[in-house]
């Protein structure tokens, strides 16, 4: 009887073990997942932003291509003011061609906080976002149904911005609900909010994200990007993923 | 042996205690202070040095202190800036000044302000081909800020702006250090315009500017405003509109005056409040100053008083033969009292005569210590002057401190050979 005990002991642990380091490894897996679901082989994409401050609204179109998570080109299709500018992602890097002063700038590590565009994303979101699941650890800390509540802290050497991300990732679509990003006082700074799912070839993504900035004076703030025209998987020409590409296709 | 003539004014005291008349101890006092004149002149020197020393240290700190201040203030910040409310805490173009015009109308009407002028300060990317730098581009009246700030008059390289400048920068040094560029380069501003859109735009450097702020050097810029508001969409508009007062002892006054014409949605920031950590610092200095000078004090008070000991202890027979013929402790602590005020008074007040003029002339003609601002400058300090603050009621209180350690040395000795009785003291070897 005592050792029919032990064993029950034991299969319990093993098991409690097992089921913890599976669901470590889901949480993970699923950050991953949810981002190749976004980002796919490689596409190409027609976006709008609108940006709200307590000022002004304005309305930029952008075009962008990318491929995997390290490169990406966008392109300023309106307002014609800003017609022609191009950026360049490469790696960490980013680049910047104003085809008003026909100069190719690199972004310096201390403007990488400053807005990008005026909007409420960074110059730093354009490099960083995409690498969650590299920089971050995940965990689960609900799940409700389908909807599962992670919770990414960055990984001890991570050079990132937040403290911490909890983020609602519906399993149905692979796609994220709501991101909450936290400062390293764990201090709430803004929220992003996805939404109006759609079916893109293989892939359904949000096609509407409002981002929120919640610090004090920017509570008229609000940036919405809704994706206009998507294509994944067609293909795209490396000749985009140079600095000659920033001038080139500029026009 | 000094002779001291002695009345009996009190029938009720002891009957070998006879209060002296004052005279005959100012007498004694003095022919004592001549009898002794080693001792007389050496705590004459004491008291004379130690005030002189304390009156010109103080004047040294509060005028270096005052100095380093007023040239930070000078270069750029002036006396008050008019604000939108929340700029300050928030910054960006959403707290911008909106109708310049008309908040300069209302400063036209105010006394006491001698110039005024609005700026547009933005965070932008300068880029030159090899290599780019976050920079705070500020968009000035060239004619206007030279009334207000020293920044026309820190040009080191090139020229300063003109009013009919449209793509000129003046940049401070080190910035022009960091874009690697030098004067007739031309470096590209990218930036956000106040409406959000994208603001980018070539500028040639025609010179560069050297205040002695490292920090400022290292990211300030300028460029003429009416141009500077064709490439951020700015017409009208400032980031704050600063005022230079005439006589920055009136500062306040000319503060409430503004602030009761202004919108409420307008706010006045004074100097104290925009540099309040340079402020701070300066008051933290003073204070380990004053720690310093306490410590100083310390050692004074006790070389005057061993000093004093040993001239009573010396005296301590005299005092009991003085004792023996009538007069009681009280006499003696008067008699001393008087030597010691007679011999302090002058020396204080030699002191603070001499002080005067001495730190009068260092305010004017300020030392001047080569390569002080190269070796601080991380520390602010943009001036090689030193100079003294000549302020008589600063020096008054300096010398009174002085005086006040003179009398209290004396206290202990006084007690002390006053507890032998006559006898005793007479008896003292």
């Amino acid at each position: 009887m005592k050792r029919l005990f032990w064993v029950f002991v034991l299969c319990t642990g093993y098991f409690l073990l097992f089921s913890v380091a599976a669901y470590a490894l889901d949480a993970n897996e699923l950050v991953r997942k949810v981002e190749d679901n976004f980002r796919g082989r490689d596409v190409h994409m027609k976006m709008e932003m609108r940006i709200t401050s307590a000022r002004h609204q304005r309305t930029i179109r952008i075009e962008s291509w990318s491929v995997g998570k390290k490169k990406a080109f966008m392109k300023i299709l309106y307002p014609p003011r800003d017609r022609g500018i191009t950026f360049l992602k490469l790696g960490n890097q980013l680049y910047q061609y104003v085809p008003r002063i026909e100069r190719i700038v690199k972004i310096p590590p201390s403007m990488m906080l400053q807005s990008w565009m005026g909007s409420d994303f960074t110059n730093d979101d354009m490099v960083k976002e995409s690498s969650l699941a590299d920089d971050y650890t995940a965990r689960v800390i609900r799940q409700d149904g389908p909807m599962v509540t992670l919770e990414l802290v960055p990984k001890p050497d991570a050079a990132v911005v937040w403290g911490k991300i909890i983020s609602v990732v519906d399993t149905r679509t692979l796609t994220q609900v709501t991101d909450i990003f936290y400062d390293d006082s764990g201090q709430k700074v803004r929220e992003m909010f996805y939404s109006r799912v759609r079916r893109f070839g293989n892939h359904q993504i949000p096609t509407v994200m409002r981002l929120k900035p919640l610090e004090k004076g920017k509570e008229k703030n609000e940036t919405v990007v809704r994706l206009l025209d998507v294509v994944y998987d067609q293909g795209i020409s490396p000749s985009y993923f140079t600095r000659e590409a920033l001038r080139r296709f500029s026009r | 042996m000094t002779k001291v003539s002695v009345q009996v004014t009190s029938p009720g005291r002891r009957s070998d205690v006879f209060p002296v008349e004052e005279g005959a101890v100012l007498y004694l006092a003095l022919k004592n202070i001549l009898h002794y004149r080693g001792r007389t002149i050496v705590t004459f020197l004491l008291s004379f040095l130690s005030a002189l020393l304390f009156i010109t240290y103080v004047a040294l700190m509060d005028g270096s202190h005052e100095h380093s201040l007023r040239t930070a203030l000078g270069v750029y910040n002036s006396a008050l800036h008019v604000y939108e409310r929340g700029y300050r805490e928030q910054g960006g173009y959403d707290y911008l000044i909106e109708d310049v015009q008309s908040v300069e109308s209302l400063l036209k009407r105010v006394a006491g302000i001698r110039a005024y002028a609005p700026r547009l300060e933005t965070y932008v990317l300068l880029s030159m081909p090899s290599d780019s730098a976050g920079a705070m581009v500020v968009g000035i009246d060239p004619a206007r800020e030279r009334r207000i700030s020293s920044i026309a008059s820190a040009l080191k390289q090139g020229r300063y702006l003109s009013e009919d400048d449209t793509n000129a920068i003046y940049m401070g040094e080190e910035l022009a250090l960091r874009l690697s560029c030098r004067v007739g380069d031309t470096v590209a501003l990218i930036g956000t315009a106040t409406d959000g859109s994208f603001a980018a735009e070539n500028f040639k450097v025609v010179g560069l500017f050297r205040t002695g702020l490292f920090q400022f050097d290292s990211v300030a810029a300028f460029v003429n405003k009416p141009f500077f508001d064709t490439v951020m969409l700015s017409r009208d508009m400032a980031s704050y509109i600063v005022v230079s007062v005439d006589d920055l002892d009136h500062m306040d006054r000319v503060k409430s005056c503004i602030e009761r014409l202004l919108p409420g949605d307008l706010e006045v920031v004074p100097w104290t409040t925009l540099m309040h950590a340079q402020v701070q610092a300066m008051e933290v200095d003073s204070v380990f100053g004053y720690i310093s000078m306490a410590v100083f004090f310390v050692v004074i008070f006790f070389v005057i008083m061993i000093f004093s000991f040993l001239n009573i202890s010396g005296r301590t027979r005299e005092l009991g033969m003085l004792r023996a013929i009538g007069l009681g402790p009280w006499d003696i602590f008067r008699l001393l009292y008087i030597e010691v005020l007679i011999i302090a008074v002058p020396a204080v007040s030699l002191a603070i005569l001499t002080g005067v003029p001495v730190t009068w002339y260092f305010e004017v003609h300020p030392i001047v210590i080569k390569g002080i601002a190269e070796t601080y400058r991380q520390y602010g300090i943009i001036s090689d002057q030193l100079p003294m603050r000549c302020d008589l009621v600063t020096i008054l209180w300096n010398g009174g401190v002085v005086f006040v350690i003179n009398l209290l040395a004396v206290i202990y000795p006084v007690m002390l050979v006053n507890r032998l009785s006559p006898v005793e003291a007479m008896r003292h070897v």
